[in-house]
């Protein structure tokens, strides 16, 4: 499954550890639920077949497998609301005859555009209507979706297994099934199935966090048949941004935040001004966010907020435009934290330039007015300690560039706390400026971090000589560690490299993570 | 932010003199206040009216939907006694209408928007009035405002149309523009002002009704300004 990319490069070796300064050195899967989607902890979501799937299976093998995309689906059709006319009609006209697709039908899946693109998501309900795809519109792309599920309900019903994924040629068919959701992602870029599958959960994540699990329960439970899109109508643009973030922004990768660089003094008064302002009943978790990045985080003593909720928090507030013209209340689910209901978010801008956002998530959907005046406390306390001007500074001064790491040969690197799931990486300087180079950066650490974490054959250290730079990754109870050197460094050079690195990023940690945790 | 009310006695000096809006005025001090709620369908303007109202501007440019429910406060002058509109924005699509739907009876106002190049909006209207019915106060003023009226190539929704339905479930009507502005004060002021009599009236005045204020007030799309 795992496929192998090794023939791209010019050689591929393993140092031993004894180089190394930290000889104890074991992974450990449990610490990190949320990095190491393996298998044996999707079997709860497979272990629930679906009586659609079966019926469909049935009907697609007495067919010949000719009309995948199912009367079941189709009938779908006829139900869809006025609001979707348009759609239905498309829907009607493919139902109608599924063997005959007019050209203009075809349109879509047969540009060039459409077929070169790297990363396609689909994601359908159990019984195979569209829920969302990346590119396209979904409703021409019926017959794809029918035919996605037809193979996993094959896969399914013939086996009693589940199709995970399927590697054609450059192109890696990934599937994940959850509760009444099936995800699809066939990708042709540097992302390993793993990668891809935990890529998706995030998707999935995305959307309880629109609509609650509970919410998804009961309305495939009333019909199995129902259009998604009515009720995510308006949220796609999470899902583009989404999936966007995870293209580009190493957090999701590592399932880890970056933190707003600070001093640390003025990073615990920000804290504490939150803390001590926004002390009400029922407030659950208060953090400041500046440019995608955690200025403060305060919790209620029992609860954690969990990496892959934060990162939703973070991909809400990015991808939209409306929390900036005033204050809002929104309702959000945070899986992790509970999928079955919706936290209630206040979430307001402290500064015109609209770069530091406040978000107050309570259980109590009465409070706005509260956690509005919460608000106007913190903001004036801010403002009395200078801490709102710290962080525009902060954000301001990019945050810091490889060439104060004081070592030479050494390009970019990715280094993440674990205990609290916090990373840091310098600024992106040359020779990786262009978008295209950038790019290429990204698929040499989501390279190294396949290698790293290979299910079947997992790594503590891999030093890898590529084409146009040296790598190195090394994983051990305490960090993640990915850099990046020119192509002529040795493999002892770069370990001098690296043990010069930690010791910098030591010297460095109070102003690049948070370390201390503050609560209510 | 609540708590500085004033006793409204200094603002009596105006009596009986229609008062502009006053911008500058549009935080802290008021005598009374009251909560009004945009809602309808999303994508009809509902953001847009409301920062026309609020900034006197128009939001051009793409359209960024609204998430949840946005708030904005301001304070207007009602014949001397300032009224603070506590303005809730929400957001149309279907998902958060169960959401939305919790705060309707805290309300004393609500303005529904259709868009009149819209007909799906315009035939939502029954199920919102539906809705409002089963969930919000029993003397909740509502406004039914039929936006966008300055479109008038892509109209599919006619004056009359709207005048017929709001007369059916009696509620006031106009049509209403955020892009050149039309009707866009008056709707909000038309709250205030029904507010206020209804906090103020002596039992012998006359009753203040908001629909004859808005008919007599408001300009049809033929000799809107600007």
């Amino acid at each position: 499954m795992a496929e192998n990319r090794e023939a791209e490069h010019v050689s591929t070796s393993e140092s031993e550890q004894s180089d190394f300064i930290e000889p104890e050195i074991r992974r450990k899967d449990t610490e990190e639920p949320f990095i190491n989607v393996d298998y044996e902890a999707l079997e709860e979501y497979d272990s629930q077949p679906s009586g659609v799937i079966h019926e469909l299976v049935r009907q697609c093998s007495h067919d010949d497998g000719k009309n995948l995309s199912s009367n079941d689906e189709i009938s779908g059709g006829e139900e869809a609301r006025s609001e979707s006319e348009q759609a239905s009609s498309d829907m009607e006209k493919v139902s109608l005859k599924p063997q005959e697709l007019p050209e203009e039908e075809l349109d879509e899946t047969q540009t060039a555009e459409w077929r070169e693109r790297k990363k396609h998501i689909f994601i359908l309900s159990e019984s195979g209507k569209p829920v969302y795809s990346r590119y396209g519109n979904e409703d021409k792309l019926v017959t794809i979706m029918g035919l996605l599920q037809a193979l996993v309900s094959f896969v399914h019903d013939s086996n009693k297994d589940n199709i995970r994924c399927i590697v054609a040629g450059d192109h890696k068919f990934v599937f994940l099934v959850r509760d009444h959701l099936l995800l699809v992602g066939v990708c042709c870029s540097q992302d390993s199935p793993h990668q891809i599958l935990h890529q998706l959960s995030y998707l999935y994540n995305q959307i309880l966090s629109v609509l609650t699990h509970t919410t998804l329960n009961k309305i495939f439970k009333q019909r199995r048949n129902y259009d998604l899109r009515r009720l995510l109508s308006g949220a796609e643009k999470f899902l583009d941004n989404l999936l966007h973030m995870i293209d580009t922004d190493a957090s999701f990768l590592l399932g880890a935040v970056r933190c707003l660089p600070l001093d640390s003094q003025i990073r615990d008064q920000i804290a504490q001004s939150v803390g001590q302002q926004a002390k009400v009943k029922d407030l659950v978790f208060a953090l400041i966010l500046a440019n995608n990045q955690l200025v403060t985080l305060v919790r209620m003593k029992k609860y954690f907020l969990h990496p892959m909720d934060l990162h939703l928090i973070i991909n809400l507030v990015n991808s939209s435009e409306s929390f900036k013209a005033a204050e809002s209340w929104i309702p959000i689910c945070l899986p992790k934290f509970d999928s079955s209901g919706y936290l209630q978010a206040h979430i307001s801008y402290l500064d015109e330039g609209c770069q530091t956002c406040l978000l107050l998530l309570s259980v109590d959907r009465e409070s706005f007015f509260t956690l509005s005046e919460c608000k106007n406390k913190i903001l004036e306390r801010l403002n009395k300690y200078n801490g709102l001007r710290a962080i525009s500074d902060s954000i301001a001064n990019s945050s810091y560039g490889i060439r104060q790491c004081g070592i030479s040969d050494l390009r970019h690197f990715l280094y993440k706390s674990r205990s609290t799931a916090q990373f840091t990486s310098p600024e992106i300087e040359a020779p990786y400026l262009k978008p295209e180079e950038q790019e290429r950066l990204f698929g040499l650490y989501l390279y190294l971090h396949h290698r790293i974490h290979m299910t079947d054959r997992p790594l503590k250290i891999l030093y890898h000589v590529g084409q146009h730079e040296t790598l190195l990754g090394w994983l051990t109870q305490g960090f993640e560690l990915y850099a990046v050197f020119g192509p002529l460094v040795t493999k002892p050079v770069a370990i001098a490299a690296i043990n010069k690195l930690l010791r910098w990023i030591k010297k460095e940690e109070e102003h690049l993570f948070i370390l201390s945790s503050v609560t209510f | 932010m609540g708590k500085d009310k004033s006793n409204g006695t200094d603002a009596a000096v105006h009596n009986g003199v229609k008062q502009q809006p006053n911008r500058q005025m549009s935080t802290e001090l008021y005598d009374i206040s009251s909560k009004v709620m945009l809602i309808g369908d999303s994508g009809v303007g509902k953001t847009c009216l409301l920062v026309r109202f609020k900034d006197g501007a128009f939001l051009s440019g793409s359209f960024i939907s609204t998430v949840g429910i946005d708030f904005r406060n301001k304070v207007v002058d009602v014949e001397g006694t300032k009224v603070k509109l506590q303005i809730w924005d929400t957001a149309g699509q279907e998902r958060f209408r169960s959401i939305t739907r919790a705060y309707y009876r805290d309300a004393n106002a609500l303005l529904l928007l259709y868009d009149v190049s819209n007909k799906a909006s315009f035939d939502n209207i029954r199920a919102w009035l539906g809705e409002i019915n089963e969930y919000a106060q029993e003397d909740v003023v509502i406004m039914l405002l039929g936006n966008k009226a300055d479109m008038t190539s892509e109209r599919v929704i006619r004056t009359e149309d709207g005048e017929r339905l709001a007369n059916e479930y009696n509620v006031a009507f106009m049509e209403t523009s955020a892009k050149t502005g039309m009707n866009v004060d008056l709707a909000f002021m038309a709250v205030a002002k029904d507010l206020k009599m209804k906090k103020t009236r002596k039992p012998t005045d006359p009753k203040f009704s908001v629909t004859d204020y808005v008919n007599q007030e408001k300009q049809s799309v033929g000799c809107c300004s600007s």
